[in-house]
């Protein structure tokens, strides 16, 4: 259920990211609050003029892949569990360390790419060790009588 | 830790698969738990204690390396 929102709206995703697309049907008059914008007096809360395309993909890859990192497996006992957990901190550790060596080599306008990916690679990056370990757990174990 | 679970399985003749069902858990938990590589929490420790109709501790043994 969750990949069939999450694969299409990250494709989407990242193809309106790559070039920019920004209907101006889209364009409202949003709630917001911090506004710190070029040219214009700062704000605590106020309404500003926003695209809120990307905003709808946004939530729309977080809620889909937040369904299919946690949503449970057909028999979900302690072992799949315990599995969930050290794959999560795996992907905690992970995602940091890439984080770290992008901080360091990574610098200006391009450093705004690893931002947008990084709100998304926890949970990438969860998904996948999680599913690899699954399949590992479930190729591994030969029938015995 | 060590266990029994493969030898009181064969004892009752039944397979990983009759276990998962009767202890409530996945196949790949038993199979996990025999290889020694899966520790069981006290929960399914006793479960498996009355599925076998044996103490705890008839199943389970500490090892010198559980001290370490």
């Amino acid at each position: 259920m969750g990949w069939i929102i999450l694969i299409p709206s990250a494709i989407i995703g990242l193809l309106t990211l790559i070039y920019g697309y920004e209907p101006s049907y889209l364009n409202f008059n949003v709630p917001a609050i911090f506004i710190d914008e070029f040219f214009s007096d700062k704000n605590f809360v106020g309404l500003v003029d926003n695209n809120v395309l990307n905003e709808i993909l946004g939530v729309l890859i977080i809620l889909s892949s937040l369904f299919v990192a946690f949503s449970k497996e057909k028999t979900e006992d302690e072992y799949i569990s315990k599995i969930r957990l050290e794959s999560l901190v795996w992907a905690v550790y992970f995602n940091y360390i890439i984080l770290l060596l992008s901080f360091l080599f990574i610098f200006d306008f391009s450093f705004l790419w690893v931002m947008i990916f990084n709100m998304f690679t926890i949970l990438l990056f969860f998904i996948i060790r999680f599913n690899w370990q699954i399949s590992k757990l479930k190729k591994g174990t030969h029938y015995e009588e | 830790m060590k266990n029994s679970i493969k030898v009181e399985r064969a004892k009752k003749n039944i397979t990983q698969a009759e276990l998962a069902k009767l202890a409530k858990v996945s196949r790949q938990t038993i199979n996990a738990m025999e290889l020694g590589k899966y520790v069981p929490s006290t929960v399914l420790s006793l479960r498996l204690a009355q599925i076998f109709e044996v103490d705890v501790s008839q199943i389970f043994t500490l090892e010198k390396s559980d001290w370490e």
